[in-house]
Formats: C-alpha cells, structure tokens, sequence
C-alpha cells in the first residue's frame, strides 16, 4: 500500500508517546455532485480531499487527531497530538476506556460494480438530469424542477499497532428528482424516488435503476395535482407505507435507539438516549413476530457495505429484532465489551477529519410474503402514504410524528382519491407491534439514507435500511393539521 | 494558516488559470472538541485541514472543483478540472459576474487569540468544573466544550480580495437525573469570556427543579421559550429571507415586502457585527454583507441576496453568498431579534398559566410555507400557574407555525446567543400565546 511507511512512522510516534493502542486511517476521497434546478445546472462540481486521522489509546482514555498534512514533521505533530489529547484526558478520568481490538486483518476489498461512473461521459451524465427536470415541469404551477446525483469514491487505508493493514476501495452512488408545486398560498413537493433518491453502493447502474426520466412527468403531475387535492384527514385508521417511508421508519424508531453508543447515554446530549436499555435485551417486544431487523453490512447494494469497519473489524450479519423481540445492537469494540458481545462492525466515520462513531449501516427490515398491491386487501377505510416530508422523534425514540409527501386514500380494499398534507404519529413499539403485513421481495428496495446525522461535531453517515411497503393498524393519523 | 499565506496560495490558483474569470475560495480551520458523559470525557479530538475551491467561468458557464491537496501540480490539477467542468456545463443566461469586493472591516473580537491558542487541557478544566458541580449535586453531566479557528480567503480575477479570521468557543451542557434532565448553553468568539462552571450550575437547577415532573394535557399554552428553545424554533423561517425562497414561493414573504406579517414588536435583522456574536463582514464570494432590518415593526422589509439573484430579482446584492456551487441559495446567517421591555421574570410573574421552556428536541418543518413545524420539549420544562414556576412538566410534542408564534409573543429585554451546528443567532426570551402541544410522551 502507498501509506506503509507513513502509517508505520505515525503508529510508532504514537506508541513511543506511550499509547498502548493506535490506529490510523488514511482516506482519499473524491465526489462529483452535478445538480440541475429550472433548466440551469446550478452545481457542477468535483472535490477531492485527502488526509487521516489518528486514534492513540492512553491510560484508558482515547484522544483523535486529524490532518491533512502527510509531511513527515506532520504526521509526527499528528501523532503526538493524539496521544496528548488522550494524555490530557486520562488525568480526570473517571472511568477507562478501550481494549485493544480482538483480531487483526490483513485484507483488501473494492465494491462490486457493473458500470463504472467514470466511463460515462460527463455531458451524458448532465443530459440525464436537464432532462429528467424538464420533465418535471408538467404543469404551469412547477416552479421548481430539481434533478441531481452523487458520485462517490473512497480509498481508505487502515493500519494499527497490534497489525492491522486493510485497504478497502468503495464506490457510493445515488440520483433523485424533486418538483414543487406553488398556487393559492400552498407549496407541494414530490420527490422520486424516495423522499432522498436512490442512493446505493455500486457504479452507474444505481443511477439506471432510478429510471428518473420515465417517472419525471408523473412527479411533477402529483405535484400539481397535490395543490388541488383534499386535506388528508385526521383521526385513526390503518395505514400502507411505502418502501422509502418504511425506511424512513426503520432508520429513525430502530437504527437509531439500537445504537449502543446511544444505549449507555454516549450520545445523551445530542442525538439523545434510547428506549432500547439493555435490560430489556432478548426481553422487550419491539413489534409484531413478522418484523425481524437485520444488520447486512455485506449486502451488495447497500449504501453503508464495506468489508471492514473503521475500527478494523469484520463486516458480517446479525440480528437487532428478531421476530419482533430485541435481540441485539449496533456496537463497537468499547460498547460491545460492556454487554460482554464483540463489535459487529458498526463504526465509521464521515471523513478523516472525524473521529470513528457507531453508524447503523446496513439496517434491514427482511421482506413478507404478501404481493404489494394486496396489502390493501382489507382495508375498509385507511390510508397510503408515500415519501417523507418530515420526520421528528423524542430523545428516547418513543413518541414519533412523521409526514409525507403524498397519500390515497383506501377504501373496502381498493386505493382511491389523491390527499395532501399526510401526517401520522404514534410510539414505537405499539406502532411496530400494530404491523401485520409486510410486502414481499419483488417490493424490497435497498434505500439508502446519505445524510444522517450524529455525533459532536456533527458528522454525516451514509446508511441503508432496506425494506419494503408495509401494513400497519389502528395509527393515529392528521396530526399537524388539526389532529 | 495567516491571511498572508491563504492570499498567497489564492493567487497561485488564480495566475494559473485560463479561464474569463476565476474565484479561489481558500479554507483553512483548526477545530477541537472534548465530549463528556457520565461525568467522564469519553471523545476528545482535534483536527486540521487546508481547502481550496477554485470557481471557473467560461462565457456564461461555470465549474468548481476542489481540493485539500495544495502543492503545485494538484493545484495546477484542480485549475484544470475546474475550467474542464465549465467548458462541458451548459450555458446560464442568468450568470452574474463575480463581484469585485470593497472595503470591509471586522468586527472587534471576531478573532480571540486564547481560542485560537486553547489546548486540550483548558477544555479538560471545563469539564473537571462540569463534573464537580454534577457530582455535587448527584447527577451525570452530557455535553462538549470546543474551540474552533477559521480562516477565510476569497480572491477573484475582477480584483475581490477579501480575508476573515474568527474564532469560536462553545460549552453545552446537558444534567441528568432519576427522571429529570436540565439544560445550560455559552458560546462566544473568546474562551476565557465562557464560564463553564456557572452553565453547569444552570443545567443543574433545572435537572433539580424539574424531578418527579407531572404531565400536563397537551392542547393550547401559553408558553414562555429561553433563549436556546426560541432560537431553535426560529431558525426553522431562516431560509425564508433568501431570494430564492422569496422568488419561488416557499418564503412567507413571498406575497411582497412592505405588508405586514408579524406582531408590530417583532424586528429582525441580519447582523453580523453584533457584540454577542461578531462574525464575517464578507460572505463567500468576497462581497461585504450589508446589515439588514429584514422584518421591522412586523413588516417584511428584505431578503438577502448573493450576485446570482441580485441579478436576476434586479436589486442590490447583500453580500449573503454561500460557496459556490449551491442549490440553496443565499443565507441570513446572522440572524438577530430585537430585545422587548419586560425582564423574563416579569414574563413568568405575568403568566397566569403556561410553561416555561429551556430547550426543544428535533423540530422539522411538516407545512414550508406556513412554516408549521412539530418537535419536542427537553431538558427542562416548566409548570407555571398564578405567575410562579410550579414543578416539571413531562416532554410533549408540539405542532405550531412560526409564523403564528411570530404574531402573539411578547419579548424579555435581555438577548442571548444560542446555536447549534447550523446556526449561531442572538434572541431574547419569548412568550407566544396559544401554542399548540399534540401529544406527551412518559418521561
């Protein structure tokens, strides 16, 4: 690897600083983001940043130091820097962090891919998205067209003292759409697909399979038409969310408070605490016994795959509900040594500049056995909502209100008139216990989340929550809107 | 990295390039943070970095590339790309020309050097000081102290030289106990002016005050929001004073300046050399920000510009760019709100029956344009009846437009800077009439 011999002068730095443990990270990352808005290509532009980023385990206390400058005067700065932050906390430690990880790899990994984004000309990839946003404006009330993607790439190379040495080529892409309806005082959006994109690991493919031009016109008619649609009605009644929305679900009433970090208080004053104690591990009924969460971080598509974390650990799949019961968590080395488990490789970090934090990663909900269009079956009188448009939940992930872009309305089992402004709210295990049908595989979407944030400072993680449309009974609806 | 030595490396891009015109956007920060909970710091890290963006124009086209990799070939590499992106983009017939600067001046205190200088170790004091007061009390502290250096430089081929160096320090803090929590919060350019100790004091009479809380029915309030929790509320309408906002819709101003929109004592302005909160005198594209009464006596007076929408809505350009490229627009990003006459304990003792908010949770906006937004109260709320604070409350959810809150409040006479990751802003406390709580929650 091209950093050997600069991950060998940082790590013994560190450990002549008197670190008992060090890793270092180095990354090369490069993006494209191209995003046209009302015929203009308002964003054409391609980033490049390199550097890495130094953990030194002192005396039971961690310090982190990030940087960009790969001189050899700056990686030894780096170094000690670590080490004296992790110095300067070890001398009010209370408690004492950090074992030196299980098990080292020697490894190399790069994401499958079909098509390479870099052997698709650039003016292909910009005549894509002028017009698929062309497209949007379907009706006069369109005021704003949007269509963008993002093309990822990441070079990470991992080294630690107890011999680690892992080089891991990934490759992250995702497109979308979005038109917004302006009339009479009223602003309606509808994006495609999902509230987000499609944003998954691999190439040029992932940008295919979001099919924006076919869909492009459609969008930008619901936009229009949401503007003239009837207020989505308040009360209670069973709802079908859409895949993205279940995503959606899952990420925040799942992902979230099965973060471990989050379980034992780590991120209590920001991201908040968690329902999820770990007391009520194996114990507590999360949902009904057809809901079983996976972690996946192996699975192809996923935005969040990668062979190996960034603490060095193994990707690999487990269980977080299991046929509706708690069965695990989303953990690192420290986290994981508290329960008495091994990490299951849930760590990233947004960049070099930061430090490694519990991620959800890839956060499956497994797929049911009813075909789509049958989960309306029986349905009297209810809903179906697709697409997030606002999203808020307590700092223990109990009481939740979500709102969508576009809902119909279902009635004696059939899906009826278009409804504006959905909302539904509710507390997360009633509302996963109140779920009795689950969409099969031919619905199941690998949705990925590029921009959840955690973490103080604030970094962005690009996670996945795969699943499909759902059923769920008896959900709190209109809330917002007078309900 | 000095001003001189980001002016240099800007006008190394700058004499590469072949392009009509060319922006150098040089970005150098230190950033450094110590993160705590349960009485223990469990994150501390620094990190430091050096960023170019290079702005290409050919004709009406434009490219930006950037790098951190600031030797000659990558940036003679990234000159290229930048240029190679604007020759394949397609021609903006609304393309502005980059501003050609002028004079700026920075606020006093905008730069502190004891922030720029802090090391590990006063942050580590902070937080012994955080700990005594949480142990003291029997509680487990949750929060961060940071400091933070950042320069900036902006050079361009129509002769813009603009540079700013700030400094910020933070402590936030978040006490815990059996079943209550409590909330204190300083930020400022200076380190030394943050009193770590009286913030933990703070948040923990709250923890303290609001034990065994009781819940209340959610439905209508009076409610009374510190600082912190109003000026979170009241960032969700911050991007409704961009011109974009303004021009597409989404705005609630989009119906015209000169009409009001909110109560006759709501002024608001963008102010960037406000004492509490000095900042840039310049924005991204190395424009001077003007200082603006965006909303004045409840009248909608402005909206920010940057030189694209300047242009294009014909009006004058504030000097309120975000980096190039963005889909945003510009940004109000030093939003102030007039002080009102009365004391917030005047604000309590007027209160027949309402709560008194420290924080909320996770608001996001369900309506854009009647900016309705639904989130959580946290860390401390309050039962006030005949004009005393009674006890805790538990959490409950809200579902309330700004707007509405805008147009039956009243002010305290003391102003405080909050923020968050996103948004550093200077508000008073606020009482709004009639806010609408949905639901609770059991904690």
């Amino acid at each position: 690897m091209g950093f050997d011999r600069n991950a060998a002068r940082a790590l013994d730095t560190a450990a002549a600083g008197g670190a008992r443990y060090a890793d270092i990270r180095f990354e090369v990352a490069r993006s494209e983001r191209i995003e046209v808005r009302n015929g203009v290509v308002v964003t054409l532009s391609d980033a490049t940043s390199r550097g890495y980023g130094i953990r030194a385990l002192f005396d039971g206390a961690w310090g982190f130091a990030a940087s960009s400058d790969l001189t050899d005067a700056g990686l030894d700065r780096t170094a000690a820097r670590a080490v004296a932050i992790a110095r300067a906390g070890a001398a009010i430690a209370r408690r004492r962090f950090g074992d030196v990880p299980p098990k080292a790899y020697v490894d190399t990994f790069a994401t499958p891919m079909h098509r390479d984004p870099d052997d698709v000309p650039l003016d292909e990839r910009v005549e894509l998205l002028l017009a698929a946003e062309a497209a949007l404006h379907a009706d006069p009330s369109v005021r704003v067209g949007r269509a963008w993607l993002d093309l990822w790439r990441t070079d990470k190379f991992f080294y630690s003292t107890i011999g680690s040495k892992i080089a891991q080529s990934l490759r992250q892409t995702g497109s979308g759409m979005q038109a917004m309806a302006v009339g009479d005082g009223d602003v309606q959006t509808r994006t495609f697909p999902g509230d987000v994109g499609l944003y998954q690991s691999g190439g040029w493919e992932v940008v295919e399979a979001a099919q924006l031009p076919a869909n492009a016109q459609r969008i930008g008619e619901e936009s229009a038409a949401l503007l003239r649609a009837p207020q989505s009605p308040s009360g209670t009644c069973d709802i079908v969310l859409g895949g993205s929305q279940v995503s959606l679900q899952i990420h925040e009433s799942c992902g979230h408070p099965a973060e471990l970090d989050r379980v034992m208080g780590w991120e209590a004053n920001f991201s908040g605490v968690s329902f999820l104690e770990i007391d009520r591990l194996e114990r507590l009924q999360y949902g009904s016994d057809i809901v079983t969460i996976q972690i996946d971080n192996t699975l192809p598509a996923g935005l969040a795959t990668a062979a190996y974390d960034d603490e060095g650990t193994r990707s690999g799949v487990s269980d977080i509900i299991r046929a509706g019961r708690l069965a695990g968590y989303e953990m690192s080395n420290d986290t994981a040594r508290t329960i008495g488990r091994q990490s299951n490789a849930c760590v990233r970090a947004e960049s070099w500049e930061f430090v490694p934090m519990i991620r959800m990663c890839n956060l499956n909900l497994l797929p049911g056995d009813v075909a789509f269009d049958h989960l309306f079956d029986d349905i009297a009188d209810g809903l179906y909502m697709e697409s997030n448009r606002s999203w808020s939940i307590d700092d223990h992930r109990l009481n939740f209100q979500f709102g969508c872009e576009i809902a119909w309305e279902i009635k004696n089992g059939r899906r009826g008139r278009m409804l504006k402004n959905p909302t539904y709210a509710g507390v997360t295990p009633q509302f996963w216990n109140s779920c009795d049908a689950i969409a099969d595989r031919d619905s199941w979407v690998a949705w990925g989340t590029p921009n959840c944030g955690k973490g103080e400072p604030i970094q962005t993680g690009r996670t996945a929550q795969c699943a499909s449309p759902a059923r769920f009974r008896n959900v709190r609806v209109g809330v917002g809107y007078g309900g | 990295m000095d001003k001189a030595a980001r002016e240099a490396l800007g006008a190394r891009i700058l004499e590469r390039s072949n392009a009509d015109h060319t922006e150098a956007l040089v970005h150098s920060a230190q950033n450094e943070l110590t993160r705590f909970t349960h009485n223990a710091i469990h994150q501390n890290v620094a990190s430091n970095d050096v960023a170019v963006s290079i702005r290409a124009i050919v004709g009406l086209r434009t490219g930006v590339a950037r790098t951190n990799v600031v030797n000659d070939d990558s940036l003679q590499a990234c000159v290229e790309r930048a240029i190679a992106l604007a020759r394949l983009a397609p021609e903006d017939p609304g393309l502005a020309d980059l501003p050609n600067g002028g004079a700026v001046q920075t606020p006093p205190g905008a730069f502190a050097p004891k922030t720029a200088d802090a090391t590990p170790a006063i942050r580590t004091r902070m937080c012994e000081a955080i700990f005594e007061v949480a142990e003291r009390d029997g509680l487990w502290a949750a929060g961060y102290a940071s400091t933070n250096a950042t320069g900036i430089t902006i050079l361009n081929t129509r002769g813009a030289t603009a540079s700013f160096d700030g400094t910020a320090a933070g402590v936030n803090v978040k006490m815990n106990a059996d079943d209550s929590t409590g909330f204190g919060e300083a930020y400022a350019n200076d380190v030394s002016a943050i009193g770590a100790r009286t913030i933990a004091e703070t948040a923990a009479q709250k923890a303290l005050a609001s034990a065994k809380p009781r819940a209340v029915d959610p439905g209508e309030w009076t409610v009374i929001l510190e600082p912190a929790a109003f000026g979170e509320l009241f960032s969700y309408i911050g991007d409704h004073f961009s011109a974009q906002s303004f021009d597409e819709g989404s705005s609630f101003l989009s119906d015209g300046l000169d009409k009001p929109y909110l109560g006759e004592n709501v002024t608001i302005r963008d102010d960037y050399a406000h004492p509490l909160a000095p900042g840039m005198p310049i924005d991204f594209e190395g424009q001077p920000t003007q200082r603006l009464a965006l909303v004045e006596d409840g009248v909608g007076r402005a909206i920010v510009t940057d030189s694209y929408w300047a242009k294009r809505l014909n009006r004058t350009n504030t000097g309120h760019a975000l980096p190039a490229p963005n889909a945003y627009g510009p940004q109000a990003s030093h939003l102030v709100v007039d002080p009102g006459s009365a004391s917030i304990a005047q604000l309590i003792a007027g209160t027949k029956r309402g709560l008194l908010i420290s924080r909320f949770w996770y608001i996001r906006t369900v309506d854009q344009r009647r900016a309705i937004v639904t989130g959580m109260t946290r860390d401390g709320t309050f039962l006030i009846e005949d004009g005393s604070i009674v006890c805790g409350v538990r959490n409950m959810r809200f579902n309330h437009s700004v707007i509405e809150a805008l147009r039956h409040c009243e002010f305290s006479s003391d102003v405080r800077r909050t923020g968050s990751f996103d948004y550093s802003m200077v508000v008073p406390s606020a009482k709004i009439e009639g806010f609408t709580f949905t639901s609770g929650t059991d904690f």
